[in-house]
């Protein structure tokens, strides 16, 4: 009885496990990349094609002014009323009102489904992150297609 | 009794066994050593961070180098970024892959890049008209002004601006 014992408990050698182990963990840790650097992309337009030549598609333009203020002006938006084609945000303790800008952009893609681009005239002194936050919105609203305009 | 299995054997011949004050060469200690070494524990521990360091492994790499004054913005939309030339603005100059640049000399180094490429691809391939730009989140717009038309004059419509992903 005991020998029979004997024969199913064998016993598992560990060491080479821990050294597999070991050694995983240490290539891991050496090529670990923690942090996470993605891209926002932006199409410029480059070169010229007869503006005659080229599909009107509905575009919106935002001007950024001082202390989170921005104009967005819709155009060749057929289907947009006139009242929405050009309006002016206020911003919030001297910063965007994302809230309000947000709100408007769900309202525009609602109104002009086709409303896909976006084109940003940001100040001389405005700063990246700000233009960055921008985009991420308006990619967070549907309109994948950004561009950003030269001074 | 202690069970001849390597484990044991192991633990009560190593340099540190019989190097200890406590003895363990006594009959005492020598039960007290080898029920310590519960190696379960460990290799739960060990899996647990191979898995976890597994799902941050990334094949890519890493594509910018960054110094320790730079900051990235963040963003939630962002895509993943492939290994494209670098343009980085630092401290109000600008590098293309490393190499300090005037406004004007980018538009040139650019567009000779374009050439040499199109040298080394006797085929009549393009060279992909794709620029990374990486700048810190502070940097004013009148900076990256600059690269913006540079790429314009120099044929690459497609910027991809680095970020942090959120």
């Amino acid at each position: 009885m005991s020998q029979n014992k004997k024969h199913l408990d064998f016993e598992l050698n560990l060491i080479p496990f821990i050294d597999l182990l070991s050694t995983c963990i240490c290539f891991l840790l050496l090529t670990a990349v923690w942090i996470n650097v993605g891209s926002m992309n932006v199409k410029q337009a480059v070169g010229g094609q007869p503006a005659s030549e080229t599909v009107k598609k509905p575009i919106l333009w935002v001007f950024l002014g001082d202390k989170g203020e921005m104009t967005l002006e819709t155009r060749d938006a057929q289907s947009m009323p006139a009242n929405m084609r050009k309006l002016k945000l206020a911003g919030a303790d001297g910063k965007t009102n994302w809230i309000q800008l947000a709100s408007q952009l769900d309202l525009m893609k609602k109104t002009e489904p086709e409303l896909k681009t976006a084109l940003i005239q940001p100040r001389a002194q405005t700063s990246y992150e700000d233009i960055i936050d921008l985009m991420d919105q308006f990619k967070k609203s549907g309109l994948g297609d950004l561009g950003v305009v030269p001074l | 009794m202690i069970k001849q299995n390597i484990i044991a054997n192991t633990a009560l011949s190593s340099p540190i066994a019989s190097a200890s004050f406590l003895n363990p060469q006594g009959k005492k200690w020598r039960k007290t050593l080898a029920a310590d070494l519960l190696l379960t524990a460990l290799i739960d521990a060990f899996s647990i961070l191979v898995i976890f360091l597994l799902m941050n492994f990334s094949s890519n790499g890493e594509i910018l180098f960054m110094s320790k004054d730079m900051e990235l913005p963040k963003a939630a939309q962002g895509e993943i970024l492939e290994r494209n030339p670098v343009i980085k603005v630092e401290e109000g100059k600008i590098f293309l892959e490393e190499k300090m640049l005037t406004a004007e000399g980018l538009i040139a180094e650019l567009i000779e890049m374009r050439k040499a490429f199109k040298s080394t691809h006797p085929a009549g391939e393009e060279m992909p008209a794709t620029i990374t730009v990486q700048a810190d989140r502070r940097t004013k717009y009148e900076a990256l002004n600059q690269i913006v038309l540079a790429c314009a004059h120099a044929g690459f419509s497609d910027l991809k601006f680095a970020i942090l992903m959120k």
